[in-house]
């Protein structure tokens, strides 16, 4: 029997939306759901539009995890652009601002690894999330981002490389 | 000259899944709710129900205009195979009461037409019109493929109104059974377990 688009959101839904949390670079409080809410959404929605087109052996999973990196990549496209819109100055005020109310809630390291990752990337990001925070394989991966299964591993490499040096310095 | 603290690739690892923790369960149920809700909103209702017959399971189904699907004879995971993924399936035994009630008169043998709204939309207009003279034929009766064909002035369509019938989605509320082939044979059936339902049909009607 062919998967129903219900029992997709009845599996897929958790892990997408533990996805797109940590590509969106959110912590573990419940601030900030509402932008990820809204991704996860787009994304089911789009997932509805192109469902009769999807062969019934297709990988949904795989292919349910590219839509969500697609929306997320847009949604940080967008969030930089009005980052840049910002005067410098007020960037830094919002940037002190934020890392003194954060600092003074969670752990310093957690926050420094969550900016770390947020600064890798695009790619870099996306790949070391589904390798180590979603604990996919690389052909899924590779399938995920249309890559190969080389690229998908040499981009978690230098990603994790990328952590360990800005790591060691931050230590 | 102070020395740099040397981490390894699994430290990295470790940190990094501490530091990107997953979202908190309040904010996943919030999240998977609004999306089943925006599902159940979108996505066409289709409530089914069942009941057992001398025919064995009998599964049938409505959507918003009407009676969409009727099946027996085989399996739950057959029936519902047949629907589009895209629409939300509901067990709902209290929406079926009407549907359910005409057809456990029929099978004992104290209704022989229906009182029921139809969807045949998803029909081409030929085939809908092949269906609308098979309800024409009055119980205890039969008609050949040829007959239904010249009632439709197209006394050489015997073996598409054939084909018409076999794509009937709701046997036995729509009487495809009470056509038969020119030599006297039964011809095709598609409901359950096909000629010997049909038979057994034409004998609960009187027709045989």
């Amino acid at each position: 029997m062919a998967l129903r688009f219900e029992e997709l959101i009845q599996r897929h839904h958790d892990e997408i939306f533990a996805y797109l949390w940590r590509l969106m670079g959110k912590d573990g409080r419940r601030q900030g759901a509402a932008d990820v809410e809204d991704i996860v959404q787009d994304v089911f929605l789009r997932a509805y539009e192109s469902f009769s087109g999807l062969r019934p052996n297709s990988n949904h999973r795989a292919w349910l995890y590219k839509i969500a990196t697609n929306c997320a990549y847009s949604q940080l496209r967008r969030i930089k652009n009005r980052r840049h819109k910002l005067s410098s100055l007020e960037r830094s005020a919002t940037e002190q601002q934020t890392a003194t109310e954060v600092s003074s809630l969670h752990k310093q390291m957690e926050q420094t690894v969550r900016n770390l990752v947020n600064e890798l990337p695009a790619k870099q990001k996306a790949c070391v999330t589904l390798r180590y925070l979603q604990d996919l394989d690389y052909p899924e991966i590779a399938q995920i981002l249309s890559c190969s299964q080389e690229s998908a591993r040499a981009n978690v490499y230098q990603a994790i490389q990328r952590l360990r040096i800005a790591l060691e310095k931050e230590t | 000259m102070t020395a740099r603290k040397v981490i390894n690739d699994r430290t990295v690892v470790k940190q990094l899944r501490s530091g990107l923790s997953g979202p908190n369960a309040a904010a996943l149920a919030h999240s998977r709710a609004r999306v089943r809700k925006w599902f159940a909103d979108e996505a066409p209702l289709i409530q089914w129900g069942e009941m057992t017959s001398p025919l064995g399971s009998v599964f049938a189904a409505v959507n918003r205009r009407g009676l969409c699907a009727l099946d027996f004879g085989r399996q739950e995971s057959e029936f519902l195979a047949r629907f589009d993924p895209l629409t939300r399936l509901e067990k709902n035994p209290t929406a079926m009461r009407r549907v359910l009630a005409q057809l456990r008169e029929y099978f004992a043998g104290d209704r022989s037409t229906f009182n029921l709204p139809v969807d045949i939309s998803q029909l081409t207009p030929f085939q809908r019109s092949v269906l609308d003279v098979a309800c024409r034929i009055a119980p205890g009766q039969v008609w050949t493929y040829h007959r239904v064909a010249q009632e439709l002035g197209r006394p050489r369509s015997s073996r598409p109104v054939g084909q018409a019938l076999a794509r009937n989605p709701v046997p036995i509320v729509i009487p495809c059974h009470r056509v038969i082939a020119s030599d006297g044979g039964l011809g095709g059936y598609s409901g359950g377990s096909g000629l010997k339902a049909k038979r057994w049909l034409l004998r609960l009607e009187g027709a045989l």
